[in-house]
């Protein structure tokens, strides 16, 4: 079941239907009334969606006394980028503050991106043996992985955190890594177990006929195809990631590798840093995910209704 | 299915045979020590005292649940988490319903209006947290100002921390905002697969718009309705980002995740946060199941 995106010009008459003529209003009042009730939804949706984004880019825009005015207002006046200079370290007056959030974001990329990389590896090797292959306990073995989509953070949280505890690997990379890894797998397993049951297997079969191995067939000839799907995957799991603060929160404790969820919340609970600088915080903070999401939305919509639905 | 097994029966048997093993062990490897272990350590020790700082462990029976159901705080986050699960589910829910039938047909743009609501899906809970803490601000928040320029407010106020409903349905709103996409987009799904010739039909008997949403469409798309609503109630029941920014420490809007957190990690009693753990876990599920039968299993009413 996919939702389809596409969007052709003057579809919206395309898709009507003849309405038959009843009731008082004539054809076109109906039409208009529904035309005007629809586009009305529509705005009120975008809105719901996208004011307090908005808003924390109208904030971070301007002064912190333009900010702090009553009325607010509505638009950034004056217009302000001090802001965002200070977030980057162009202007110096708090470059350690710079310095700190610039290195939570880089934690943020290397634990979303380590745990992506690492899902779905793992998660193309098991679900190509799930798909294809036959072996003792298949079924079980891969409901069995399934079912820890359904476990609640409170039911590993404490022991993940004693596990990398004991192991000496609380406050680095690898524990955060290994923790999303365990936490994305069962997703990504089954979203590209579906999308491998979907190719045909025609194409392998040939392959194996012509002698290549495993390895080669899967790399030259499943992989390619399963493009879409590995990235649809590879974006949620990267989501995921970057959207985590409970876990980090218990694994780490400094800025070695606190990631960026972590820092804004703190920045936010002490209550010293200006809203003007800490809607910055939270745009470029959004930035990463808000860009990818827009610019990648066909693979995330497919991936999050196969997963849910099917 | 055999194919892989035939073909690769050339080399010798035993490898073929071991291949599938190889692939899927990382895997599970990871589940089995990441998920399935910590799960299994949850439930053990949940009846064990369980402190860092005052070793050894021992059993505990169910002195850790004891000292749960005696401590306020956490009772009222139970009725808290109740709270947020209820708004969550139903706000969430009925918001995929109304969004999905507003986007189903097609119109000009629709793929940029999709990827536009699915944003608040994809960015971090904290970081809309802290947005709309800033917008429920007491002294410059712009809800207190649209409020009062719309005249529906005589002077600013404050609205988290103080009233306990409306501290929990306003944290909720933000989760809420960040659900609902996906309810939306679960649901969307299932109306798209639905055939048009179903309406034209409808249509011909002269139903109203209503009345065919309620006999065609909602029979046809409860069981997306059912996946999304325990989507959202497995969500609010761990709600935890929003508390944490919105309400910090306090008891009054703290729900069970936090407590959890609390509980292990600033007071160090790591067996009654297992104890916790274990009861929360055990409530979603029952929880998820009661959804399920209600929303799946009821018969159609027209």
């Amino acid at each position: 079941m996919t939702v389809s995106v596409t969007s052709q010009p003057s579809s919206a008459l395309a898709g009507r239907r003849p309405d038959l003529p009843r009731g008082r209003l004539s054809r076109t009042g109906r039409r208009g009334v529904r035309v005007f009730g629809r586009t009305i939804s529509l705005v009120v949706i975008l809105v719901w969606s996208l004011f307090p984004l908005y808003w924390a880019l109208n904030t971070s825009l301007t002064t912190l006394s333009s900010a702090e005015s009553r009325p607010a207002h509505l638009v950034p006046s004056p217009v302000n980028i001090a802001n965002y200079q200070q977030l980057f370290g162009v202007s110096g007056s708090q470059s350690g503050f710079a310095n700190q959030f610039g290195r939570s974001l880089l934690n943020a990329v290397i634990e979303s991106g380590g745990a992506m990389v690492l899902t779905i590896v793992i998660a193309v090797l098991g679900a190509y043996a799930f798909a294809r292959m036959q072996f003792l306990f298949k079924r079980t073995i891969f409901i069995s992985v399934l079912a820890t989509l359904m476990l609640p953070a409170y039911a590993t949280l404490i022991p993940l955190y004693r596990i990398m505890s004991s192991l000496g690997l609380v406050n680095t990379y690898l524990a955060v890594i290994l923790v999303y890894t365990s936490g994305f797998l069962p997703l990504a397993t089954w979203l590209l177990y579906n999308y491998f049951s979907s190719i045909p297997r025609s194409l392998e079969e040939a392959a194996f006929v012509d002698g290549a191995s495993w390895l080669r067939t899967l790399t030259s000839i499943v992989i390619p195809v399963a493009l879409p799907g590995i990235a649809a995957a590879a974006i949620i799991t990267f989501l995921l990631g970057w959207a985590q603060f409970l876990f980090p929160l218990v694994l780490t404790s400094d800025l070695s590798s606190q990631p960026v969820t972590v820092i804004v919340a703190a920045l936010n609970g002490q209550r010293i840093v200006p809203f003007t600088l800490l809607m910055a915080c939270g745009v470029v903070t959004a930035a990463v995910p808000g860009i990818v999401a827009i610019a990648l939305n066909r693979f995330i919509i497919s991936g999050v209704t196969s997963g849910a639905v099917k | 299915m055999t194919a892989v097994v035939k073909v690769g029966s050339r080399r010798p048997a035993r490898r073929g045979r071991l291949l599938p093993w190889l692939l899927i062990a990382p895997l599970v490897a990871f589940i089995a020590a990441l998920s399935f272990y910590p799960t299994v350590a949850t439930t053990v020790q949940a009846f064990f005292r369980v402190s860092p700082l005052d070793p050894p462990t021992r059993f505990n029976g169910l002195g850790n649940f004891r000292a749960l159901f005696a401590n306020s705080a956490v009772t009222a986050s139970w009725v808290n988490t109740l709270g947020y699960a209820v708004v969550g589910v139903v706000a969430s829910t009925a918001l995929g319903v109304a969004g999905a039938v507003v986007l189903r047909r097609r119109f000009r743009f629709r793929g940029i209006v999709l990827a536009l609501v699915i944003l608040p899906w994809a960015l971090p809970a904290v970081d809309e947290a802290v947005i709309w803490n800033w917008m429920y601000d007491p002294n410059y928040g712009v809800v207190n100002s649209l409020l009062h320029s719309a005249h529906l407010i005589g002077g600013y106020h404050v609205y988290l921390g103080l009233d306990r409903w409306l501290t929990v349905v306003l944290i909720e709103i933000v989760q809420v905002w960040q659900m609902a996409p996906l309810s939306i987009l679960i649901i969307l799904a299932a109306l798209q697969s639905i055939s048009s010739d179903l309406y034209e039909a409808a249509e011909v008997d002269g139903a109203s718009a209503w009345r065919s949403f309620r006999a065609v469409t909602l029979p046809l798309i409860r069981p997306a309705i059912a996946v999304a609503a325990v989507q959202s109630l497995v969500l609010s029941f761990n709600v935890f980002d929003q508390v944490y920014v919105m309400n910090g420490n306090a008891p009054l809007g703290s729900s069970l995740m936090l407590q959890t957190y609390l509980i292990t990690f600033q007071n160090l009693d790591f067996g009654g946060g297992y104890a916790l753990s274990l009861m929360v876990t055990l409530a979603t599920v029952l929880l998820s199941a009661a959804v399920i039968a209600l929303i799946y299993r009821r018969p159609v009413a027209t």
